[in-house]
Formats: C-alpha cells, sequence, structure tokens
C-alpha cells in the first residue's frame, strides 16, 4: 500500500523498518498537550498498536495546546475522544483507549502489554510510578516535560540503561508550590514531537537514543543541550507509595468526606462551606490531630503537589482513608462554584 | 571563573539565566551551598550538571578554571 511509500523509500526504513512499526506496541499516557503532539505522528507512521491512558476531560483551557480537540468537544474524555480521531486518520491500525488515570494498582497491567512506553503526563509523582514499573517489566520508556518555554526528553531504562531516579532519585523532594506555571501549545508541541522522533528511532534501531543522557531544549532561545548521566551506584529501591483514592470534583460533591484544605491561608478561590478545614502543609506535621484518623479525607491545595504531601504525612500518622482530587485548580474552580451543594 | 547556568524554576529563583562565579580553589560543594544560600535554592529540588555531566556526588570533584556547572531541576509539565 502507498500509505507509508515516502517513509518506507528512506534507506533507514525500508520495507523491514515499516515491518517493525507495524508490529511494534506503543503506549501513551497523557493524552494532553504532550500526547496530542506524539500521538498523531505515532499513528499515521504505521505503529502497529498505540495505547491511550488518560482519565481526564477535555476543558476549554486545555484547547489552545491540546491540538487534537474540537471546541464542540469539551467535556469528553481525552482518551476516546483523540482515539476516535486518531483512528479516522490510520483506520488500518489498533487503537486500544485507557479511560482512566495511571495509579499504582493498575499500572503494570496497562503496561505490561506493550514494547514501548511514552511518559506524555503533566504529573511528577505518576513518572516515578511509570519508572518503577518500566525498571520491573524490562521497557524502555521516553520522558517529556516541559517547564513554560523549556522542554527535558529522555529515554529511560533503555537495553538496561539509567533511569529517571538516577537523575531525580526522591520522589519526595520539596517542590515549590502548586502553581501553575503556563504554557505554550508550540512548547509541548516540540518536545512531544521529540520523543516521537525517539520512539520511531527506538523500534527501528536507527540513530542514536537519548539513553543516559538528557536534553534540554530552550525555545527562547533555540538553544539545545544534551546533559549525560549514568546509573548511580547504588540504586535505591523503590519505595512503595501509598496509593491514594481519585475522585473528580463531582465526586467530590456527593462524598461525604472532611474537605482538608492544605494551602496557605489566603490563597484563592476560597472555599468556606461544608465541611471544610484549612491547615497548611507548612503546618500540618503539628496541627494534625485536630482530624480524627477514622475521618473520610479528602486532601486537596492549588494543583495537588501540595495535597499528595500531605496525604503521604497523614498516612504515615495512620490516617487510613485519604483521597485526593483529580484534577487541581480547575476542580477546585468547579467546587467554589457548586459550593451551595457542599453537604 | 566559572560559567553557571540556570534552568527551569531556579531561574526563576535566581532572576537570571547564569553568571559568572569566582571559585579560587573553593570545594565544588562550597561553591554550591554558596549558590543555594545565596538565591535560597534550599527549597527546590535540582542537580548540578558540570560540563555537562551530571554529578552524582559533588564531594568528589574539583572545579577547574573556565568550567561550566549548570542547576537542572525536574519538570513537571505536559
Amino acid at each position: 500500500m502507498d500509505r507509508y511509500l515516502r517513509q518506507i523509500t528512506l534507506p533507514q526504513v525500508g520495507n523491514a523498518g515499516q515491518e517493525k512499526l507495524l508490529k511494534s506496541k506503543v503506549l501513551v499516557i497523557g493524552a494532553g498537550g504532550l500526547g496530542c503532539a506524539v500521538l498523531p505522528y505515532l499513528v499515521a507512521a504505521g505503529i502497529g498498536e498505540v495505547g491511550i491512558v488518560d482519565g481526564d476531560r477535555i476543558e476549554e483551557s486545555n484547547l489552545h495546546r491540546q491540538v487534537l480537540y474540537a471546541s464542540d468537544k469539551v467535556g469528553n474524555s481525552k482518551a476516546k475522544e483523540s482515539a476516535a480521531i486518531l483512528q479516522q486518520n490510520n483506520p488500518t491500525i489498533k487503537i486500544q483507549v485507557f479511560e482512566e488515570y495511571l495509579t499504582q494498582k493498575n499500572v503494570a497491567e496497562i503496561i505490561s502489554g506493550y514494547d514501548l512506553i511514552i511518559d506524555a503526563t503533566d504529573n511528577f509523582f505518576v513518572r516515578y510510578t511509570i519508572n518503577d514499573t518500566c525498571v520491573a517489566l524490562d521497557k524502555p520508556f521516553i520522558y517529556g516535560s516541559i517547564y513554560q518555554f523549556q522542554g527535558q526528553v529522555s529515554v529511560f531504562n533503555y537495553k538496561g540503561g539509567p533511569t529517571y531516579r538516577d537523575i531525580f532519585p526522591e520522589k519526595d523532594q520539596k517542590v515549590p508550590n502548586c502553581e501553575e506555571a503556563g504554557v505554550m501549545g508550540t512548547t509541548v508541541g516540540l518536545i512531544g514531537m521529540i520523543q516521537a522522533n525517539e520512539a520511531i528511532k527506538i523500534l527501528l534501531e536507527i540513530g542514536e537514543v537519548l539513553s543516559g543522557k538528557l536534553l534540554l531544549y530552550d525555545l527562547l532561545r533555540n538553544e539545545q543541550q544534551v546533559f549525560e548521566f549514568s546509573k548511580v551506584a547504588a540504586p535505591k529501591k523503590p519505595e512503595i507509595e501509598p496509593d491514594f483514592e481519585l475522585l473528580s470534583a463531582e465526586e467530590v460533591l456527593q462524598s461525604q468526606k472532611v474537605l482538608l484544605d492544605v494551602r496557605e491561608f489566603g490563597e484563592e478561590p476560597e472555599i468556606k462551606h461544608g465541611k471544610h478545614v484549612q491547615i497548611p502543609l507548612s503546618k500540618l506535621d503539628q496541627d494534625w490531630e485536630s482530624l480524627k484518623s477514622e475521618q473520610s479525607i479528602l486532601v486537596f491545595c492549588q494543583s495537588g503537589i501540595r495535597a499528595r504531601r500531605a496525604a503521604k504525612l497523614l498516612f504515615e500518622k495512620g490516617f487510613q482513608n485519604l483521597s485526593l482530587m483529580t484534577g487541581g485548580a480547575k476542580d477546585l474552580e468547579y467546587l467554589q462554584n457548586h459550593e451551595e451543594n457542599l453537604s | 571563573m566559572i560559567q553557571v547556568k540556570y534552568f527551569g524554576m531556579i531561574a526563576e529563583a535566581t532572576s537570571k539565566e547564569g553568571e559568572e562565579v569566582s571559585v579560587s580553589g573553593k570545594p565544588f560543594s562550597e561553591v554550591l551551598s554558596e549558590i543555594s544560600s545565596k538565591y535560597n535554592l534550599g527549597d527546590l529540588s535540582y542537580q548540578v550538571a558540570v560540563n555537562k555531566k551530571l554529578v552524582s556526588n559533588p564531594a568528589d570533584l574539583q572545579l577547574n578554571e573556565g568550567d561550566e556547572i549548570a542547576f537542572l531541576p525536574p519538570f513537571s509539565g505536559g
């Protein structure tokens, strides 16, 4: 067929290379900004089976960078919506939809069916789950992430090579705070495209893979720098992370949970009603005893980073029934707009 | 003198993308802690590279004139 003719013409691809692509199974975790750049090119290139994991729904504020989604699809599942569009683009390949967030519980089962994993998430903590599972199941994974106009790309656990933990060993580092840093569509687009390009190189076994190398791309200056790293002599044993239940803002409204706000006092938007308690994360270590460990508690902050640290702290204090919100700031807005419904 | 480069939120904390720093025989770990306390980087997470190689144990390393060090924080946007 003619579909792949122009890439088969490349001496590095050929019919044998195309066969490799058609036999490959690639999992893309996250169908947001990076995912919307990675996915169309993998699908168009004829990767035989593409999996898409995302439990999130399309929001209007996603549209400027998550370019697979049309305006009238706001509210729909990202995983389903992207799969529907991509299947139209290339009906000859198989697309598998996982309309769920990646968690400690489902990660091994989802990842085990694929040859290559692409981390297109926007979540610092999920990255460690992906990393540790890829190490355990011996799968390479392609990391991409951005901060404003800068992006990082690397390939981890490639043929026994170093992993994310060899650069950033600790998950419990102090992360600045939950403010959203802002992003241009072109930044995630370019970084996602580099991830897709690494994927194709790995599957075709051509070129030099970014294994043991962290690419840092500064898009304001058009500067790319590659930093080398190697396996740290004594890798830390992956820690067991408590698996907190994740709830959407709608589910929170319907629940009877105590809402624990761990933001600093005065942070916007203010949530006042319902079973709402505010103990800033910075005070939680001293003030946690005002909470009862048998209570069912939903911990939240601005984007979820402080909330996760707070939940971990409470977990270590013996609290069992802890949950987090999926969407951070946008969930907060939803809660604020529906405050009258809080029980 | 050595060249120091800051990336991501470290550049935000230092309000600059880089600078020249005089090291005059100081141990690497001392240079790092001086920069960290000057810009209050204690709360931020980052790794340091010297001449484009990530350093896992700064105590083992001595800086030379003209070296380039980079402060690399984890990114999490996507």
